[in-house]
């Protein structure tokens, strides 16, 4: 798999799903070829998250190791799929995060996860497959209502690719 | 030896990393080369092809000058 062509210099990150309560997950090849990721990277598909949590191992200084990656067959903590923890602010009426609290539900469901890094021009996105856990909603009283759900990557299903 | 279709149809429907698979694949390296001539950027066929061109390089043949033996 090629390493994005680009560097950015700074940029601003978005989270999307797939859609559907029973998605195909795209497979590996498909999550490296930005003709198949981009077209799932729309509005309609981001999760309206607060913040986009580390995503890979030294991800801020453009080292491409991508959650879902492993580096050994060997699973010490440092080398396992990175897991993504995501708080959102709570919207029952939110579609997406209404798919990501089904998925916790069941468990076994795969979805495509993709994150795109802009610095305005360029687009890197990075992807992978995972299930997600533990969505739970926050409602205490005094502040806004958020929810928080993991996303556990599948083991090596994840790739990269921009636009540039 | 595996033809390219059938190699690509493998890797592009494939969950383990398509790379790795790759590897384990023959294919023929000029055949790969004209696939990959046709295929269509930002396309998954074109993201396995260029990783078989890259496992498979097109090596070309050289004629070697006849070297003369003088006693």
């Amino acid at each position: 798999m090629a390493l994005p062509n680009k560097v950015l210099p700074g940029f601003s990150a978005a989270l999307y799903c797939q859609p559907t309560a029973t998605p195909t997950p795209l497979a590996t090849a498909a999550l490296a070829t930005v003709g198949t990721v981009a077209p799932l990277a729309i509005p309609a598909n981001q999760l309206p998250v607060e913040a986009i949590p580390a995503f890979g191992q030294d991800d801020a200084v453009a080292s491409f190791a991508v959650a879902g990656s492993r580096q050994s067959d060997k699973i010490p903590t440092q080398a396992a799929p990175t897991s993504m923890t995501i708080t959102a602010a709570w919207n029952p009426s939110d579609a997406n995060l209404l798919l990501m609290r089904g998925d916790a539900y069941s468990g076994v469901i795969d979805r495509t996860f993709i994150i795109s890094a802009t610095d305005g021009t360029g687009i890197v996105y990075y992807s992978f497959n995972g299930r997600v856990g533990e969505f739970k909603v926050d409602s205490a009283p005094g502040a806004e209502a958020k929810c928080t759900f993991t996303v556990h990557p599948r083991g090596n299903q994840y790739g990269w690719c921009n636009n540039a | 030896m595996m033809k390219v279709i059938d190699a690509v149809k493998e890797l592009t429907s494939t969950y383990k990393p398509f790379a790795e698979v790759a590897k384990g694949l023959q294919v023929d390296a000029n055949e790969v080369a004209a696939a990959l001539a046709k295929a269509i950027p930002e396309s998954e066929e074109f993201t396995v092809l260029r990783v078989l061109a890259d496992l498979n390089p097109v090596v070309k043949a050289t004629v070697q000058a006849p070297v003369e033996i003088k006693d």
